[in-house]
């Protein structure tokens, strides 16, 4: 699996969404998506890339873009190339 | 009482926390168990505890003036892949000074280890217990002090006290994932931060207790052991005070 069908498949399996809703998807444009769903949604991308997120950027996670934009720093280092 | 428990301590080099780690491992949870500085006879400590009771004892090690350290720890815990039960944070320091003798660096430091790095630590840990879903506990180390105050510990009772606020709001806000969160207020308990008190001044407070002697860190372990336990799995938001009765 690529990076980016890993981190579509967290957000599919954690707000249960095909993954033609991904993208332009914005943190509470879904029910699922609410605060309970991004802690769930951190939970499975930290999990499925095996690294620890800082807090302020689970703050600044408020799309399925800038989520993308967020892992590939070189904090956590998830390419999407 | 703690059997299939993954738990985490920090503040285990010494005190209380070394206790609690033993109380634990004797009662058969698995430890993280968290200290400042790696240290051989430590290790020892921690190797043997965890042959003799057939647990796994993993020493974490952390500064909790240095954040970087603390999510470090945070993700050596998520790699073991271990299922978080809950953590017990007593970890702390106490700078006593009386109220215009307290430098400002003092209560930085004081508030950076007694209460940020606490909730950062715990951020990262809650997050592991979600993870799970696991129906967990999280026990933060307030003081007596916070609640009755104590000459000389202006700033160290403050951030006992901001313990005791955040852990109210934490257990509104967990309660609903199944976490349950509390204090525990230790009194005058021997250790090697009571050692320094003076002989007068602990006789002077054991005078003011129902139990008219020093607690003993077993004790305070104890009260740890069983908020970590399903025998408290009604108990949230709350501060238990072990203290003798003062």
């Amino acid at each position: 699996m690529t990076n980016l069908e890993i981190y579509n498949k967290a957000f599919m399996e954690t707000f249960e969404i095909e993954e033609d809703k991904l993208a332009g998807l914005n943190y509470q444009d879904i029910d699922a998506w609410d605060s309970v769903g991004h802690m769930a949604l951190i939970a499975a991308l930290e999990d499925a890339f095996d690294i620890m997120m800082d807090t302020d950027d689970i703050i600044d996670f408020s799309s399925y873009e800038k989520g993308k934009e967020l892992l590939a720093k070189d904090d956590y280092g998830v390419e999407f190339q | 009482m703690l059997s299939g428990k993954n738990l985490v301590i920090t503040g285990c080099l010494q005190g209380i926390g070394k206790e609690t780690l033993r109380v634990f491992a004797e009662n058969r949870a698995n430890v993280f168990a968290c200290a400042f500085q790696q240290d051989a006879e430590y290790e020892n400590f921690c190797a043997e505890l965890a042959r003799r009771n057939s647990v796994q004892i993993t020493p974490v090690y952390f500064d909790m003036m240095d954040q970087a350290s603390i999510k470090e720890a945070a993700k050596v815990i998520q790699k073991s892949k271990m299922e978080i039960h809950g953590l017990v944070n007593i970890a702390g320091i106490n700078k006593d000074a009386f109220f215009n003798m307290v430098t400002y660096q003092d209560m930085i430091d004081t508030f950076q280890v007694n209460f940020f790095s606490q909730i950062v630590f715990t951020q990262y840990i809650v997050k592991l217990m979600q993870r799970y879903k696991t129906r967990g506990s999280i026990v933060f180390t307030s003081s007596i002090t916070a609640f009755d105050g104590n000459e000389g510990q202006v700033v160290y009772g403050a951030s006992k006290a901001a313990l005791v606020g955040a852990m109210k709001s934490m257990a509104l806000e967990l309660g609903g994932a199944g976490i349950r969160v509390n204090c525990v207020a230790p009194g005058v308990i021997t250790s090697p931060m009571t050692e320094k008190l003076g002989e007068s001044l602990l006789e002077e407070k054991v005078k003011r207790m129902d139990i008219p002697r020093l607690g003993a860190a077993c004790e305070v372990a104890d009260t740890y052991m069983f908020l970590m336990s399903e025998l408290s799995s009604h108990i949230s938001g709350q501060v238990l005070r072990v203290d003798g009765g003062m």
